[in-house]
């Protein structure tokens, strides 16, 4: 039986940065990743921050993938600007909350994992292959076994090999922990829901329209009407030439009133000022029915070519890289460019009916789950010689604003490397030596200490940004409350508090309706400025939207039902974001073949992870 | 060492928003891009399981014209080769399969400077000529064991002999998979079917390396080109080319459709009262009624 030092298990940005710190340690480490290819598995909202706290050390991104992470990386903007929305109707108030999201911050980057990740293994596997350790794609591990002082790894794909010490990195819905029995399956109450699209828009028409530098971007978040009474929010991110827009929940307030996830989105799409954020003018075909089947083929396919060049042109026409057509002599100025694709323009309304309107283009629909770091990350982070990072461990931060987890998992991935280094190096991998000694470093991490306890100074630039805002119309609760913590002296005492109390006798105070939905609504309606959209987009049906996606259907489903009459079960009906789950005669019927692997089920689902290769294979992510 | 020989092909690539059709319905070559053809590589893909399992060196040949070497890069991707072949000339034209095999012959015995080469991979057919000759005229001329079909092989070093299964589907009867022995050389023409299987952690690591490889290389695959006229082929004009071609090709017909004796209904989706019957009617059909 092939003998391995590490095993990591799972290809995310957590996993790879345990892959290249391991390797940069010396160590021979291998990974192993169940998507065919690097970041097809994977979601994120995403900004990736890279954060600095003098008073200890944090391991960020560019520590472990090099100095030149920022030039050379395909991250897509620097984010600027952090905004946030109180909606109603069409009614939108705007905080400026650039402050706390600079803070203790050395930048954050909007980034699209399948892009990202796939960079990031370039870099890792580099290292590691100098060690003789790599990445393996399209491996799912189905079982992990300690037969006397042995630790064997079984895969649905590959003969069973030996670890000696293993990283589980496999994400929110760890099948590592479920295997090991290392923590309880994360419950509703300790999760969030999130969906996503993603929009495609040209690179300058996005800087414009947020006003915005070359390759800066800004972040958006909206609270209010759009929510549909529901605790949660919608956010915006600018990416290089796409926008990421998505809704994250509390799971357990979905489950209290459960909507389609896509309608989630559909609800951010009606919002005015969103609308005109993400409006582009597209290319609609017209139906050709009165020709013979073979010529209306010729003309769906010729007139597909022509949109394809006339989409590639004006992409690159608005991009950074327009001069590069200039440069390779296709073109000899500019104008020409778009002189060429105004003709192309014609030719598609003359030649082939196609119209111009007003409208978006989505490209991808995703959906996941997310830790809630407060309520479940896990005290004891490792079992046997097994160490959890990352989302598989329950580590993000939540804090109203604070929305942070790729930036977590890497600081993990760190820690357990130097966990693991070290076990290597005195062959000792018992739990008590390596795994408390992770858990020790874990717990020395500022990211640990966020989600525990509540930070003054954040709190304090919070207070500074809405110190202005009139409370008087606000719940009577929470303006004498604000007005409070207004004062210096009083919000030292008030922290000091509530961390006595602890995030679980707060929370459920701070994450109600109140905050999240009527205060949003009231300062929208009290102090917001009336948008109005130019246009109604055409918002695909789930349908469309599940058909944009790719998958390798696995014959087999890697999920089994328990209970077909279950409450639970029966809310999956609407909750499950791809309507894999339909409902006949009282009981609820799976069919796997479009599922996302969001593990919105997997509370009461015997759920697994597809076998290798098999499942979604997104390609934003 | 094994050695290894591919023989690939650059074909029109038929994926919508590449494809290009002249008025009068027939392919429109100049319009439409070209790659290395599905077929061709599988067959490489076949190659490259030798070079991780057995650690085999690979050498790549085409006949096409310069384009031609936009398939021998991406069979370069796919297989790390270590040698690309062009055989390239203007007296290869209008050539068909059997003055193209004598070409490919003669290709063959100049990989690596002439040494034998114990299997040769081919495509099953290719996409843009559907005849599967040239593989199989190929083997007859180089005197090799033909293996058609195959979905798996496994190479003996040791006795020197190949075992592979064939794929073998003949019109109204079970398709069968046949289990046979070679000594080597041997030529094979790969199914479409087949994949490779790596199932070890090693295999996979070494696939990675030597794909990574493969990547830089193509790269820079001019350095590992080697381009071929008739002359330093040594081939004998009369037999390639159009003249070397006994086929002839004097009319194209269109196929006619053949009359169907099944009734069709055209049921409109968008009025979901049509879907039940449907439903139902799918149901009885299920039941064998």
């Amino acid at each position: 039986m092939e003998q391995f030092d590490a095993v990591i298990i799972g290809g995310g940005t957590a996993g790879l940065s345990a892959l290249k710190k391991l390797s940069d340690l010396n160590k021979s480490a291998i990974l192993i990743e169940a998507g065919n290819q690097m970041g097809t598995k994977n979601v994120s909202g995403g900004i990736l921050y890279s954060k600095r706290d003098p008073s200890t050390t944090i391991y960020n991104v560019e520590d472990v993938f090099g100095s030149d992470f920022v030039s050379s990386a395909p991250i897509e903007r620097l984010i600027k600007k952090y905004y946030l929305h109180a909606t109603s109707k069409s009614k939108i108030f705007t905080l400026d909350l650039t402050p706390l999201h600079e803070y203790k911050t050395n930048f954050g980057y909007s980034v699209l994992l399948n892009r990202l990740v796939p960079w990031l293994a370039e870099r890792a596997s580099e290292s590691a292959e100098k060690h003789g350790g790599g990445i393996i794609t399209g491996v799912h591990v189905s079982d992990i076994q300690w037969i006397d002082d042995k630790t064997i790894v079984t895969t649905n794909e590959l003969e069973e090999f030996q670890a000696k010490a293993i990283i589980a990195a496999d994400g929110v819905n760890s099948e590592v922990a479920e295997l090991t029995a290392a923590r309880h399956k994360f419950t509703p109450e300790e999760l969030y829901f999130g969906v996503k699209v993603i929009i495609k828009l040209p690179e300058r028409i996005i800087e414009e329209r947020f006003n915005l530098d070359s390759s800066e971007g800004s972040a958006h978040l909206f609270a209010g009407d759009i929510t549909s009474n529901l605790i949660g929010g919608g956010f915006l991110y600018t990416n290089r030439e796409t926008l990421s827009l998505g809704a994250v929940y509390h799971y357990d307030s979905l489950l209290s009133n459960p909507i389609t996830p896509s309608q989630l989105i559909n609800q951010l799409i009606e919002n005015s000022l969103i609308s005109e954020y993400i409006k582009d003018e597209v290319p609609l075909r017209n139906d050709i029915k009165d020709l013979p089947k073979e010529d209306q083929l010729k003309i769906h396919l010729s007139a597909s070519k022509l949109m394809k060049t006339y989409d590639e042109l004006r992409y690159k026409y608005f991009s950074k890289n327009s001069k590069e057509l200039v440069e390779s002599g296709k073109f000899t100025n500019i104008e020409e460019i778009r002189t060429k694709i105004d003709s192309i323009k014609k030719d598609l309304i003359e030649k082939y009916g196609v119209q111009f309107v007003n409208n978006y283009v989505e490209l991808e629909y995703s959906a996941k789950l997310i830790p809630d770091g407060k309520r479940c990350r896990m005290k004891k982070p490792f079992y046997r010689n097994i160490l959890f990072i990352g989302d598989a461990a329950g580590r993000g931060i939540f804090i109203g604003p604070k929305i942070e987890g790729l930036n977590v998992g890497i600081d993990d991935a760190v820690r357990a490397s130097i966990a693991i280094s070290r076990s290597l190096e005195n062959s000792n991998f018992g739990s008590d030596y390596m795994g408390k000694y992770y858990e020790s470093l874990i717990n020395e991490s500022p990211y640990t200490n966020d989600m525990k306890k509540i930070d003054k100074d954040y709190l304090t630039l919070f207070l500074d940004i809405v110190r202005n805002i009139s409370t008087g119309f606000i719940d009577p609760r929470y303006s004498f409350v604000l007005n409070l913590m207004k004062n210096s002296g009083f919000r030292g005492i008030a922290v000091g508090l509530a961390n006595i109390l602890g995030y679980d006798k707060i929370l459920p105070i701070v994450e109600s309706k109140n905050t999240y939905i009527q205060l949003p609504i009231s300062l929208a309606n009290r102090l917001g400025n009336i948008f109005t959209s130019s246009y109604v987009p055409a918002i695909p049906t789930l349908s469309e939207r599940i058909a944009k996606l790719q998958y390798n259907d696995d014959t087999d489903s890697h999920i089994i039902v328990k209970n077909k009459k279950s409450e639970f079960m029966k809310k999956l009906v609407l909750l499950c974001p791809t309507k894999c789950y339909s409902s006949e005669e009282g009981e609820v019927i799976l069919q796997h073949e479009g599922c996302v692997e969001c593990g919105t089920c997997s509370f009461e689902t015997d759920w697994k992870h597809p076998k290798g290769e098999k499942g979604i294979i997104y390609r934003y992510g | 060492m094994l050695n290894v020989g591919v023989i690939i092909k650059l074909e029109p690539d038929f994926s919508e928003g590449n494809v290009s059709y002249n008025s009068d319905g027939t392919l429109n070559r100049a319009e439409t891009k070209n790659i290395l053809g599905p077929h061709s590589a599988v067959a490489c893909n076949a190659a490259f399981y030798c070079k991780v399992k057995y650690g085999a060196q690979i050498s790549i040949g085409t006949m096409g014209p310069p384009i031609a070497e936009t398939a021998l890069r991406q069979a370069q991707v796919l297989t790390n080769a270590e040698e690309l072949n062009l055989y390239s000339d203007r007296l290869f034209a209008g050539a068909d399969t059997l003055a193209t095999a004598e070409v490919l012959k003669n290709g063959v015995g100049k990989m690596f400077g002439g040494g034998i080469i114990d299997i040769v991979f081919s495509g099953h057919r290719a996409s843009d000529g559907e005849t599967g000759q040239t593989g199989p005229q190929t083997a007859w001329k180089l005197g090799y064991t033909f293996l058609g079909n195959v979905i798996e092989f496994n190479i003996d070093s040791d006795r020197k002999v190949v075992i592979a299964k064939r794929l073998i589907s003949l019109q109204g009867m079970d398709t069968i998979i046949e289990e046979v022995e070679s000594p080597l050389p041997v030529f094979i023409t790969i199914d479409p079917s087949y994949r490779s299987i790596y199932n070890t952690v090693s295999q996979r690591l070494l696939l990675n390396k030597f794909r990574k490889e493969g990547r830089k290389r193509s790269e820079d695959y001019r350095q590992f080109l080697k381009v071929y006229t008739s002359k330093n082929l040594d081939l004998d004009p009369k037999r390639v080319g159009l003249q070397g071609s006994p086929t002839i090709v004097y009319r194209v017909e269109k196929i006619p459709r053949a009359r169907t004796n099944r009734k069709t209904e055209i049921i409109d989706p968008s009025n979901p009262n049509n879907i039940m019957p449907l439903i139902t009617k799918i149901i009885q059909l299920a039941r064998g009624k």
